[in-house]
């Protein structure tokens, strides 16, 4: 396996299937409650009973299929793609080889028994997730005395793997978030080797650091460039290690390029909520103002940093101070959250609530449960492959600078998982004049600057069909950019990557699939595209700025600043 | 060669800035903040700062911009408070000093002079005990010696039991003049604001882990064994650490001196002017041994 398509691995399995608000549903409540079936456990009890035969037959039919794998006639096999049995035992080993298959066997039979109770889309989604998470984690490959690899080891290192393990789960499960670590907590050093784009902080304010990122070309574009990063998590997913880093692509473009660095609230911040985070960027966007000595801005929001953004935009729009807007660009952000429909289905006004109240009498929303959340979602990919590797075989898990971002969480205020939630629960801001910001009401449409859309094609978390709705709302001419892979991996797009391609078209019709069929595929990455995007739009170029900041607005210390260490 | 505070004027050297990083020393992710020496002190031993009882290294910040504008200076949170990881389990002061030396040699920093600060000096007791060759010289300031010293009141320990007055800044305004003493209690919101202002708040979990280090730790009697020359400071009006403390603090190291303010708890913060070149001055005295 090339490093390449570890890489790939390892961002794949940072994408998770669930949108963003639902995660933030889920994580203000008690994780553990995924796990209980509840009514819905009832409801599928009740759909067996009602089919006695079905189940008569699954049964049977799993007893025959154990017979033909002790017989060993058994055809079942993995998955060709599923990594965990790659060892050879599994298909050589007659022991193994029973164990794997009887395993299969048992699995689908279990599958089949949800399918069986013919459960409504609700129910069958919640009883699913219960069985998925029980088949795998019963997998013998998580097992050390079933798992070839793990009992070679044990025997080459004399049971060190075991110890070593041992320890490792200690320290892991003894603070939250309670999951196998998927990096080392020293595998990056923020400032050191990541988020490492030279630049200073010329102002902090209670909410925010706005970084100013040094000019590395002589001339640069008079209009600069304002970033709003996601709420979510750090800044330094745009800044990660050098030639990944989009910041420092975009300086290299001629931009001058600056950054929002959100301090990690805690349960004196519980009251922050959109307002304060809109006021923030209007904060940052005075600075900018005054430090580039420009009445224009291109401002770019990051998905949870998008619709603050996209927010902050209608307020402007509605206030006459629309044309401090040069350009405008939002990445995976989904403002139109109504999903086909299943929104309802999903994230109940109950669940909803419930989560408010927890954040609100906690102070804020840990990024830590987020973080278990995330994981239990896929549990192969972020649980049972960190449990062999970390625990049973005894191993550090692989540096990887995109983990190491995920696994540096935030919190979000009280305030703030509020207004999501009810932003989302009513899907407020595709209606006109249905949520308020700064005291305007918002209504998209008013915002007719030109607009720059990016999503990634894989998105679990804002799907690119959600994305492309944006289009539709805004006012202004949009153009959609497809981009290969999934939530992290289509922002963290550096050229050079040969597989890498974006789709783009110059009509917007009303509906996703439509665009789709009418786009072209572009080789490379959409960085470039975004660059060029923005030069047209950023005026002339003039000579560098001499010097970071302004008198007003003096360096306070070299980026990333010291918000961004906060935990 | 003794310096006395001058006068701020132009002229005098500009401090290098201070940097905050994040170091993992043995598995755990430390929020540190340096600021290196620079003139005479580019080589000196760094002064490391140990702070009180779940505070963050912020809330340091009025002290070291009144030390001498050349001197090295490290600050760190504690595991478990502000900017830092919570340890997996709970620890003893042992091994949190040792943790610190290996942190401060991490930072290149094999020599080092230590300030510690009400619970952060039981800390800076334990690590000129622990690392008699790297700790070169040591302030108390309002400390004690751990389980067995002359308590404050009953009703100061039971404030001082929970991290609340660290979250809510309505209560911490209320009990500072009962608790620090001194200016607090002519001026409690300055404390409120001291405990808030740029402050991070860690998991209560951190605090608590603070606390059940101290529990049943006590330097009294390995007070005699200190070898380092160190300074006691102490305050005339400290609810928490009554001034019997650090008199006999400096009675019982045998190169200890002892300097009484007039001031409550958090003087070195709050009267940073006063107290900041009476710790330079010691701190610059001649060394007479290596």
């Amino acid at each position: 396996m090339t490093t390449t398509e570890e890489e790939a691995a390892a961002a794949e399995s940072s994408e998770l299937s669930t949108p963003l608000d639902l995660l933030l549903a889920d994580a203000g409540r008690n994780p553990v409650r995924r796990f209980v079936p509840g009514m819905s456990g009832i409801r599928f009890a009740a759909g067996l009973a009602r089919r006695p035969q079905r189940v008569v037959k699954r049964t049977a039919g799993l007893g025959v299929e154990l017979a033909k794998v002790g017989l060993g006639r058994s055809e079942l096999a993995p998955a060709p793609k599923d990594r965990r049995w790659s060892d050879e035992a599994w298909a050589k080993n007659p022991l193994f080889r029973r164990t794997l298959q009887g395993y299969l066997a048992w699995g689908v039979a279990v599958r089949g028994l949800v399918d069986d109770a013919e459960l409504d889309w609700g129910d069958g989604h919640r009883i699913g997730f219960i069985a998925d998470n029980l088949v795998e984690a019963m997998a013998p490959t998580n097992n050390p005395v079933l798992n070839p690899k793990v009992l070679k080891r044990t025997l080459d290192t004399g049971g060190g793997n075991l110890l070593a393990g041992g320890r490792r789960l200690v320290r892991d499960f003894a603070t939250a978030p309670r999951i196998p670590s998927m990096v080392e907590a020293d595998a990056f050093a923020v400032g050191e080797d990541i988020a490492v784009t030279p630049g200073a902080v010329v102002l902090r304010t209670e909410v925010f650091e706005l970084i100013q990122y040094t000019p590395q070309t002589p001339q640069v574009r008079e209009v600069p460039l304002l970033i709003v990063p996601p709420t979510i998590n750090k800044y330094y997913v745009i800044d990660l290690a050098a030639e990944r880093s989009m910041v420092e692509h975009l300086v290299r473009s001629g931009l001058q390029v600056y950054c929002i660095s959100w301090r990690n609230p805690d349960v004196r911040h519980a009251e922050w909520d959109l307002d304060t985070y809109g006021q923030a960027v209007l904060d940052a966007l005075d600075a900018v103002e005054q430090i580039s000595r420009q009445d224009k801005t291109a401002l770019l929001g990051i998905c949870s940093g998008g619709m603050i953004t996209s927010m902050l935009m209608a307020h402007l729009a509605a206030t006459d101070k629309l044309d401090r807007i040069a350009a405008y660009s939002l990445m995976v952000t989904v403002l139109d959250q109504e999903r086909a429909g299943i929104t309802s289905a999903l994230l109940s006004h109950k669940a909803a609530a419930a989560s408010t109240r927890a954040s609100a009498e906690k102070g804020y929303l840990d990024g830590r449960v987020l973080a278990e959340v995330f994981a239990w979602l896929r549990p192969n990919d972020l649980i049972w492959n960190y449990w062999v590797n970390n625990y049973l075989m005894g191993h550090a898990p692989k540096a990887f600078d995109i983990l190491f971002w995920n696994a540096d969480s935030v919190r979000m205020s009280a305030g703030m998982h509020r207004d999501f939630m009810d932003l989302a629960i009513r899907n407020a801001l595709v209606e006109p004049k249905a949520s308020t910001m700064l005291g305007s009401p918002v209504d998209l449409g008013t915002v007719t600057t030109d607009s720059y859309v990016v999503a990634g094609i894989a998105d679990h978390i804002c799907q690119w069909e959600s994305c492309y709705a944006t289009t539709q709302l805004l006012g202004g001419t949009s153009k959609f950019v497809l981009s290969t892979s999934g939530h992290i991996a289509a922002m963290v797009n550096p050229p050079g990557n040969p597989k890498a391609n974006f789709r783009t078209a110059e009509q917007n019709p009303p509906e996703a699939q439509d665009w789709l069929a009418g786009a072209h595929q572009v080789p490379g990455s959409w960085w470039d595209d975004y660059a060029g995007w923005l030069a047209e739009r950023c005026g002339g170029e003039r000579g560098k700025p001499r010097r970071l900041g302004s008198a007003q607005h003096e360096p306070l210390c070299e980026a990333p600043g010291t918000y961004v260490h906060d935990r | 060669m003794s310096t006395t505070a001058e006068p701020m004027t132009d002229d005098r050297p500009q401090p290098a800035p201070d940097r905050v990083r994040n170091v993992t020393v043995r598995g755990i992710t430390a929020r540190v903040s340096v600021r290196p020496g620079v003139g005479r002190h580019t080589h000196a031993p760094p002064l490391l700062l140990c702070n009180g009882i779940g505070l963050s290294l912020e809330g340091l910040q009025a002290f070291v911009d009144h030390l001498d504008p050349e001197r090295g200076v490290v600050r760190f949170d504690v595991p478990g408070v502000g900017g830092s990881a919570l340890p997996p389990m709970p620890y003893t002061i042992a091994a949190l000093s040792s943790w610190v030396t290996a942190m401060m040699s991490r930072l290149g920093h094999r020599r080092f002079d230590v300030l510690g600060i009400s619970w952060g000096g039981g800390l800076a007791q334990q690590l000129a005990l622990q690392s008699p060759r790297k700790v070169r010289r040591v302030v108390l300031v309002a400390t004690g010696t751990g389980m067995l010293m002359v308590p404050g009141s009953p009703e100061v320990l039971r404030i001082m039991s929970t991290p609340r007055r660290h979250r809510d800044p309505g209560y911490a305004a209320a009990v500072a003049g009962t608790i620090y003493g001194g200016t607090m209690r002519t001026d409690p919101v300055r404390g409120s604001a001291l405990l808030h202002a740029a402050t991070r708040a860690g998991p209560k979990r951190g605090y608590y882990y603070q606390l059940m280090a101290m529990t049943g730790w006590s330097s009294l009697p390995f007070l005699p064994l200190v070898r380092q020359p160190t300074l006691v400071v102490g305050g005339d009006d400290d609810p928490i650490i009554p001034v019997a403390n650090p008199r006999m603090q400096a009675r019982l190291i045998p190169r200890g001196r002892l300097h009484i303010y007039r001031g409550g708890h958090l003087a070195l913060v709050t009267e940073a002017d006063q107290l900041a070149p009476v710790v330079d001055a010691f701190l610059d005295e001649n060394e007479t041994h290596g």
